[in-house]
């Protein structure tokens, strides 16, 4: 029916599949597609999920996941060029600020000029790499880019492409501008991500993000990787959540196979994913209030850090990268000692959760520190896609487990913090308080976990069938999301990774504009991004 | 005086949150404390079983293994970490068959996922909890996994192969 | 009670009668640095290994344990290290600058420190305006950090250098009052008179409420003053990686880093003097026996029983507290501080006039 009303309004549009439909449009219907799934009341797809660049062979394009928060439905647009020499589409950078980042993503793997983006560099590769590897025609060999040893300038001017196809050179920073690295090695960036940083004394004028440091081309190495050889890769993205992006790709795989797992694997599943979601939560306390300067809380934190990783280790057999999901199940059944250490974690946290709230949340110096510093409002973090606690903190209820349920947390009894305020201070307290709301729904897991099956057999080669598949989970720091495309071989024909840590960096220049060096450090630790997932 | 007023409570609001950090952190500071005294407690140190420390070719006590050197391992590793040499070999009977010459596993490309392990169809691998593995260069890490002078054991042998 | 002064006259009599009177005073001077320089290094590295316990225990951690027993020799095996470290020329810094900064700084902190009552008769310099000029020659140090923050042509360097800047001038302010303050209690500026003052009872409880006033605001500025935690933010290593001494290696760093160790020292020393009686033992008018008892303790014991409790608690305030941002640091300074130093100012000229202290 909305589908009839697209076509209707957009003559060009076809539309394919059901359950998510795919509107394909030609490149000069895509932008008035868009504006239309944005602005029309029935549709009101003001998320976008994630968008992917896909090379057909013959053409070039794009695949957009759009969602609306409102209405709940889902919806991908696809539009190609067949130009491989020049491919350029329409921009939509303006309509959703997520697609800033993200069409340059696709102008790095693809070579897509998106005509209208206002900066369209290289985001994560060298400004000299030759070629677009994710292309099927990529020359992957050493001849081509061979390792280089000197380091890559960055320029300070960046183009833009005009609709009609003319180009404008634009600068980044003016000559008198202070800039000021900060990164790849820095001690407040989590890892090496860089920032360059335009002041005025202290007050920050400009943020201009440098990602690709750990880039790994994870997606391309998925393309000829088998799907049970792919999973150790998933734990690697962000390597707080392994447990969750690797249960985000098994339950994709599982959905294309129609594969059931039995409960006892859900359970289990569920209760590793907020075993997980403790350690990274506790990590982010610590971490920030490192950054803020308070070391002996970040002891603390990591203190009982240590206890959550001892229960994974004991079941998984590793502490950071798990490798416990399977495709069908889990690896193993859990460990006699799993439910007994549990129960003694439950009670041993919260005492130590009140003293993290006196000797950091009440502290006068971090309140003020946090309170009213980089708001991020609920539009905003809609628009860039800010998922998790942080998007929950300005007010947007994303949390996938409510949403979407996947696991049982259809069948646990936990509450969604959402604040409004959209401050440092309140996505520091969504966090906090989801450490209590993981205990309380593994106190209802724990001594319900039925018996079974840790795993179901599949067969020795896994192909799965053609389509395209998209499942997310609600990792540590937001919706992370798998999408496969396959055509029925045992490799998937492209894979793609809804990062979540992505969006929270794209958001970082918008959030720190105006404040101060130290709150651009608050800003970063509270939205807690892990750069090999922005990498990937 | 509202903002006099404000100013006052502000201060000591302020001053009672720092004392109640202070007293906090004092009260940790005369605690036991956490700190593992490695390498003097290395007797004690046990790690968990399922703990994944490095890849071992399991062998009994008359030096026996159980690899046919089929290559499913080699294949299925998703980083190229394992590398099989093996030779055809015809026995008394007359039948061919291959033998495993050499198992080399490169310990620092290793990913840990376990498909080796897990697909193996002899159930000849596993992986042990050790964890002191620092050397001094790369090469030392690619270890050869059957030992000198290994043969195959016989189908029907016992199930209790060791490290 | 013992007097040190009887050594020091002795050698002085002993140098005079082997050589003349001016020749005398140049190897005194010269014995005198050499203690000094001594003493300094000594308390510098015990402090850096108390700081290390003391930091670990906050955080659930041993601390150091390996070189020595207890890892006693830890903060030795540094300071060779650190004396050993190449000294990394860098390009595109103003040498002169840039080698000078870390001395002024050293001479600053030295300098002060030699104002120090360690015990009875065990004092470098005094004279009538004595913890004026403690005052004065600990706050050239600053010139030292903005040298170093601009000559390194490094911007972190130089925001640090900026920050410590308007950090020192303003808390420079609080330090001065609240020193005042007692001043005004003791009605002298000799620091020798100013600890023979407390004999009968220590200069807090003689001045009950604007001097323990005066000793709280004088404990955060004289944190402030040492570029410590919470107000560490000239080298505020999450944001800055170190400040103004990013460009700093070898023994440039070390003096740097012996500056600041010492800074803490003379802050808990000038703290222990102005409110605590310096050397003097505790005195409770009328008990004479327990009196008697205090006096058996030797009054070194008592300077640096007193500098170390001081010193524990800036340790602590540090491993408690997050680091201030800027604006909140001289906020706490000029609408906080500043109005109740000030206040207390008056509180304590009224006490004094109408006799009301102790």
């Amino acid at each position: 029916m909305l589908i009839d009303k697209i076509v209707a309004k957009i003559p060009g549009a076809r539309a394919e599949g059901n359950e998510t439909p795919t509107i394909v449009v030609a490149p000069g219907d895509y932008r008035a597609l868009a504006l239309f799934l944005r602005d029309d009341e029935e549709t009101r797809c003001d998320f976008m999920v994630c968008m992917t660049g896909a090379d057909r062979g013959e053409s070039l394009g794009v695949v957009v996941l759009l969602e609306s928060t409102t209405l709940g439905h889902r919806v991908y647009v696809e539009t190609t060029t067949t130009d491989r020499e020049h491919p350029a589409l329409p921009t939509v950078s303006d309509l959703w600020e997520t697609a800033n980042l993200n069409e340059r993503e696709v102008y790095d793997y693809f070579g897509i000029r998106f005509s209208g983006h206002p900066d369209m560099r290289r985001l994560f590769l060298r400004n000299d790499w030759v070629g677009y590897p994710l292309r099927k025609d990529y020359d992957a060999s050493e001849a081509a880019n061979p390792v280089r040893l000197e380091s890559d300038e960055s320029p300070d001017v960046t183009l833009s492409c005009r609709e009609d196809g003319g180009e404008e050179t634009r600068s980044l920073f003016d000559d008198e501008e202070y800039v000021v690295n900060i990164g790849p090695q820095h001690p407040a960036t989590h890892g090496v991500l860089r920032f360059r940083v335009a002041l005025e004394g202290e007050i920050v004028k400009k943020v201009d993000v440098h990602c690709g440091y750990i880039h790994r081309g994870i997606e391309k190495m998925c393309e000829n990787l088998s799907y049970p050889q792919m999973l150790p890769l998933a734990d690697r993205l962000d390597y707080l959540a392994a447990h969750q992006h690797r249960h985000a790709l098994c339950l994709c795989i599982e959905e294309a196979l129609q594969l059931e797992v039995p409960e006892r694997v859900k359970y289990i599943r569920t209760i590793m994913d907020e075993l997980n979601r403790l350690s990274s939560h506790l990590l982010f306390w610590s971490t920030l209030c490192m950054d803020l300067g308070a070391l002996t809380a970040f002891f603390y934190g990591f203190r009982d850090r240590e206890k959550v990783l001892d229960i994974m280790e004991e079941t998984t057999g590793g502490r950071l990268i798990q490798h416990y999901n399977v495709i069908g199940g889990v690896s193993a059944d859990i460990h006699p000692n799993f439910t007994r250490r549990i129960k003694e974690f439950i009670k041993y946290l919260p005492p130590m959760l009140k003293e993290y709230d006196q000797v950091f949340t009440g502290n006068v110096i971090a309140r003020q520190r946090m309170e009213g510093i980089g708001v991020l409002s609920r539009e905003d973090a809609i628009s860039f896609g800010v998922t998790g606690p942080s998007g929950r903190a300005s007010g947007w209820a994303c949390d996938v487990r409510k949403r979407r349920p996947y696991g049982v947390y259809d069948k646990v009894d936990f509450k969604e913090i959402v604040y409004t305020e959209g401050d440092s201070y309140r996505r520091y307290l969504v966090r906090v308080k989801e450490i209590v709301e993981s205990l309380r729904i593994l106190e209802q897991l724990v001594d319900n976990i039925p018996a079974g099956d840790f795993a179901v057999k599949t067969k020795p080669v896994i192909k799965l069938p053609e389509g395209r598949y998209f499942k997310s989970v609600e990792g540590s720091r937001g919706e992370f999301g798998v999408y496969i495309e396959s055509r029925g071989e045992k490799t998937p024909y492209r894979l793609k990774f809804r990062s979540t840590s992505f969006p929270l960096v794209s958001v970082v220049p918008h959030l720190a504009r105006g404040n101060k060096i130290a709150d651009l450090i608050a800003i970063g630790g509270t939205l807690d991004y892990i750069v090999p997932d922005v990498d990937r | 005086m509202n903002s006099v007023n404000r100013y006052i409570v502000n201060f000591f609001a302020g001053l009672r949150s720092l004392l109640v950090g202070m007293r906090t952190t004092l009260r940790v500071f005369f605690r036991k404390k956490t700190t593992e005294r490695y390498p003097e407690n290395r007797k004690e140190l046990v790690m968990f079983d399922r703990f994944r420390g490095e890849l071992v070719l399991l062998h009994d006590s008359e030096n026996r293994h159980k690899c046919i050197a089929c290559g499913i391992c080699e294949v299925n590793c998703p980083n190229s970490t394992i590398r099989l040499t093996s030779e055809m070999v015809t026995d008394e009977a007359g039948k061919k068959k291959k033998v495993l010459i050499e198992y080399s596993y490169d310990h620092g490309s290793c990913l840990f996922c376990q498909l080796c392990a897990r697909t193996c169809p002899q159930r000849a691998l596993d992986f042990v909890p050790t964890f002191e593995h620092a050397v001094f260069t790369r090469e030392k890490l690619v270890h050869k996994l059957n030992r000198e002078g290994s043969t195959l054991a016989p189908k029907p042998v016992a199930e209790n192969l060791t490290v | 009670m013992f007097d040190f002064s009887v050594i020091t006259q002795w050698i002085d009599q002993l140098l005079r009668g082997v050589m003349p009177d001016a020749a005398a005073l140049v190897v005194e001077c010269v014995l005198i640095g050499l203690a000094l320089l001594l003493g300094y290094a000594v308390i510098a590295l015990a402090l850096i290994y108390v700081e290390r316990k003391v930091c670990a225990w906050f955080q659930c951690r041993l601390g150091p344990n390996r070189v020595g027993p207890f890892g006693l020799l830890q903060s030795v095996a540094d300071m060779i290290k650190m004396l050993i470290k190449e000294i990394i020329e860098i390009k595109h810094v103003d040498r002169f600058l840039f080698g000078l900064a870390p001395y002024i700084v050293i001479i600053a902190s030295v300098a002060a420190f030699s104002c120090l009552p360690f015990a009875k008769g065990l004092q470098v310099l005094d004279f009538n305006v004595g913890i004026f000029f403690l005052v004065a020659v600990s706050s050239i140090g600053i010139v030292g950090i903005l040298l170093a923050g601009w000559a390194s042509n490094n911007k972190y360097s130089l925001i640090g250098a900026m920050r410590s800047g308007a950090q020192m001038i303003s808390y420079e302010l609080s330090i001065g009052l609240s020193i005042l303050t007692m001043v005004v209690l003791s009605g002298t500026l000799q620091i020798t008179e100013l600890v023979e003052g407390q004999a009968d009872g220590w200069f807090l409880f003689k001045g009950h409420l604007p001097a323990l006033i005066a000793f709280v605001v004088y404990l955060v500025a004289g944190t402030a003053e040492t570029n410590r935690g919470p107000f560490d933010l000239p080298e505020a290593d999450s944001e800055l990686t170190a400040g103004y001494h990013t460009e700093y290696s070898g023994m440039h760093f070390g003096f740097f880093y012996l500056a600041e160790y010492l800074n803490m020292f003379i802050v808990a020393g000038v703290a222990a003097t102005l409110f605590l009686g310096g050397w003097m033992p505790l005195h409770v008018p009328g008990w004479e026996g327990f009196n008697e008892v205090m006096d058996y303790i030797p009054s070194l014991l008592w300077f640096l029983g007193k500098v170390g409790v001081m010193i524990f608690v800036i340790m602590w305030f540090k491993w408690t507290f997050p680091r201030l941002r800027i604006d909140q640091l001289l906020r706490l300074e000029w609408k906080y501080l500043l109005p109740i130093n000030l206040l207390n100012l008056l509180l304590m000229v009224v006490v004094v006039v109408y006799k009301l202290h102790f």
